[in-house]
């Protein structure tokens, strides 16, 4: 589903991505650790489509097309989801007005009529209760004054609302409650299909036992240094980074 | 580009062929202060960035007032219209003239309105402009709320103009009292038609008696090649609430002069304002507060939006006098850029002379927030939509503080047509 080929990508001179390539197919979900500023974020982003990062060689390909040719609206309507390790907050305008916006881009991208106005509602209504939401949400701004944990689960009802054939999630679990972590993986496991790919971006193993994966990769210094199995990150709980590091180098 | 250029001849000339009456001596008074001071220019602080010389041209082709001037359908139709879209009781003022119609179906029991013709009072002449309005104004409008009346229904004030048969140029004048407790909305609606130039000149004055509290929305929607200066004059009575938005979405040359007078104590004004400036118009608001006793607070904000080739000026002066203590005061002005042939200039002024008061002031320039324009498109908007939205909400800040709530929709919609023309057609 998404090829990423020997990817780098700099922001002003630096650097970030210094080869990256990854193969993710569909049905597969891949978890991607790494320490902080390794460049994970900066992974995501490049393949949602930020021009903040120039992208110096390498390819990316979705369903056999190549991505990084798209805006970053195509590529969401392509069905490719970003879930922002920090989202954005949008006063003044309504999150119930974005996610119905988001829902009609990708309908008319498909061909397919507005959704009806009521049957927006419910279905709204529906996911936010499976994600433990007031629908009291709907009618704030995006992501303003939310806390942490309620700007994660807002990044999931969109998730949920766009059926996206690709999920990217940055760090959605951090600063989850129990609870929310929960929820947030229900919501993840009832998106997990044959034809869907999910990619999990995450410190912790606590997401990675509700939600199983596939392929674990180790992101450090702009490279992938170790792929595995859901074993991979256990290990990495248990002896940390450096272990990994000096195995790539040595 | 001065006073020069005004033919003081024609001006008296025009000024003997009013109808004489109780206002002749307040005219001859004003056109006698006009020819002294002339009119602002350039060289003035206040009107640095405002050149009128244009206007005068204007008014120097047109300084008659002609009283049997007919309606064109288009005006009857756009009065209409205008009624028809906002909820109020409406008293029309067109191209200078009062419209007796709206004034005789005008009934409230609670409101009496007369002609200042119709009054021995002495018209207040000597701000900037006010002289040339009241030298050659036809007739005004004198609008009493009865002491202790809450009004269901807004007052509505059409002022509008029309320009297809010929240019002109018309004086109009409104003053308002609100007697004790009273609680009034009142709209004043600026409107015009006509591909021919035209400058329209209006003063309100607004009294506040103790313990009153009116809710006032201006809306100006003038027409591109229509310029307008207008001045609203406030005085704030004792316990009183004053609560302004003004909403500036048309015009050609555009200059508003708010001044609110805080003379008793416990007066609470709020005034916002937004500006959606498009190519090749100029918009200038001036607010002024004087807090002369305290407590007392005036608390403002104006947002502007600027496209294309424009010009917007915004100044927002507050002055704390001696012995003014207990006041607060704030003044904000944020501007979004959207064009980099787009100018604003921005300065809040505060004067203060007393010790113990609460002043604020903050002014921002900017563009859209990039990162909320990639959030929006990693959602699937486009940038062209994403971009309305943006604007949309940074507008709709001000329109959720516009103290009228039964207008808040038409507003919303007046301001998302005019977005979707300066930004290049709404496709949302
Ligand atoms: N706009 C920028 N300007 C300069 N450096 C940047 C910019 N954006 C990212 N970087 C740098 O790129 C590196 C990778 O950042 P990135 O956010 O991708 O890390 P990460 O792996 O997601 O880290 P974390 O686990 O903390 O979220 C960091 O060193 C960061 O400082
Ligand atoms: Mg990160």
């Amino acid at each position: 589903m998404l090829q990423i080929d020997n990817l780098k990508a700099s922001i002003g001179d630096t650097e970030i991505l210094r080869g990256v390539s990854l193969d993710i197919g569909a049905g597969e979900v891949h978890a991607i650790m790494g320490p902080n500023g390794s460049g994970k974020s900066t992974l995501a982003q490049v393949i949602a489509g930020h021009d903040d990062y120039r992208v110096t060689s390498g390819s990316v390909t979705f369903n056999g097309q190549n991505l990084l040719e798209l805006e970053p609206e195509e590529r969401a309507r392509e069905g490719i989801f970003l879930g922002f390790q920090y989202p954005v907050e949008i006063p003044g305008v309504n999150n119930a007005y974005l996610l119905k916006a988001a829902v009609n881009a990708k309908r008319k991208h498909q061909g397919l009529a507005e959704i009806d106005a009521f049957e927006f509602l419910k279905l709204a209504k529906e996911k936010m209760a499976l994600l433990g939401m007031d629908p009291k949400f709907l009618n704030r701004g995006v992501n303003e004054g939310f806390s942490g944990g309620e700007k994660k689960r807002n990044e999931i009802l969109q998730m949920a609302m766009l059926e996206p054939r690709l999920a990217i999630l940055d760090e959605t679990d951090s600063g989850l409650d129990i609870d929310a972590l929960r929820a947030v993986a229900e919501g993840v496991n009832a998106l997990r299909s044959p034809d869907r790919a999910i990619v999990l971006v995450t410190h912790y193993q606590r997401l990675l036992d509700y939600v199983q994966p596939d392929h674990v990769h180790v992101l450090s210094a702009g490279r992938i240094v170790r792929s595995g199995d859901k074993s991979l990150a256990l290990e990495l709980e248990e002896r940390g980074y450096d272990w990994v590091r000096e195995a790539a180098i040595g | 580009m001065n006073s020069a250029a005004l033919s003081f001849d024609a001006l008296q000339e025009a000024v003997e062929k009013l109808p004489d009456g109780r206002l002749a001596a307040s005219r001859r008074a004003a056109l006698e202060h006009l020819r002294q001071h002339g009119l602002p220019t350039t060289r003035d602080e206040d009107w640095k960035y405002t050149d009128l010389s244009s206007l005068v041209d204007i008014g120097n082709q047109s300084i008659e007032c002609d009283s049997d001037r007919s309606r064109s359908p288009e005006l009857e139709r756009q009065i209409e219209s205008i009624k028809r879209s906002i909820e109020a009781d409406w008293l029309v003022i067109a191209n200078g003239l009062i419209d007796d119609r709206s004034v005789r179906a005008f009934d409230n029991a609670n409101v009496s309105v007369s002609r200042l013709s119709d009054s021995d009072a002495e018209l207040e002449y000597r701000a900037p402009l006010s002289d040339l309005n009241t030298a050659l104004l036809h007739d005004g409008l004198h609008i009493h709320i009865n002491a202790n009346a809450g009004l269901k229904r807004p007052i509505g004030i059409l002022f509008i103009d029309d320009a297809t048969i010929a240019a002109g140029m018309s004086q109009a004048r409104v003053e308002i009292a609100m007697a004790d407790n009273s609680d009034a909305s009142i709209i004043e609606c600026h409107s015009s038609l006509g591909s021919a130039r035209h400058y329209a000149n209006s003063v309100v004055k607004l009294v506040l008696g103790s313990g009153a509290r009116s809710n006032y929305v201006r809306i100006q929607e003038r027409s591109q090649h229509h310029d307008q200066t207008g001045r609203l004059s406030v005085d704030v009575g004792r316990d009183s609430e004053f609560n302004h938005c003004a909403f500036d979405l048309g015009g050609g040359l555009i200059r508003n002069d708010l001044s609110i007078d805080i003379a008793k104590p416990g007066g609470r004004t709020a005034f916002d304002g937004l500006y959606l400036i498009g190519d090749r118009q100029h918009v200038d608001n001036h607010t002024r507060a004087d807090h002369r006793v305290g407590p007392a607070e005036s608390q403002q904000e104006y947002r502007g939006i600027l496209t294309g080739h424009s010009r917007g000026v915004w100044n927002g002066k507050a002055i704390v006098h001696a012995g003014a203590d207990g006041t607060d005061a704030a003044q904000a002005n944020h501007n979004l850029l959207l064009s980099d042939k787009a100018e604003i200039d921005a300065k809040p002024e505060l004067e203060i002379y007393a010790d113990d008061v609460k002043c604020s002031h903050g002014t921002t320039i900017g563009q859209l927030d990039e990162a909320a324009l990639f959030y929006l498109r990693t959602r699937g908007l486009s940038r062209h939509d994403a971009k309305q939205i943006l604007t949309r909400a940074f507008a709709q800040a001000i329109v959720s503080k516009s103290p009228i709530d039964a207008i808040h929709g038409v507003l919303s919609e007046k301001i998302a047509a005019r977005l979707g023309e300066l930004m290049g057609g709404a496709t949302m």
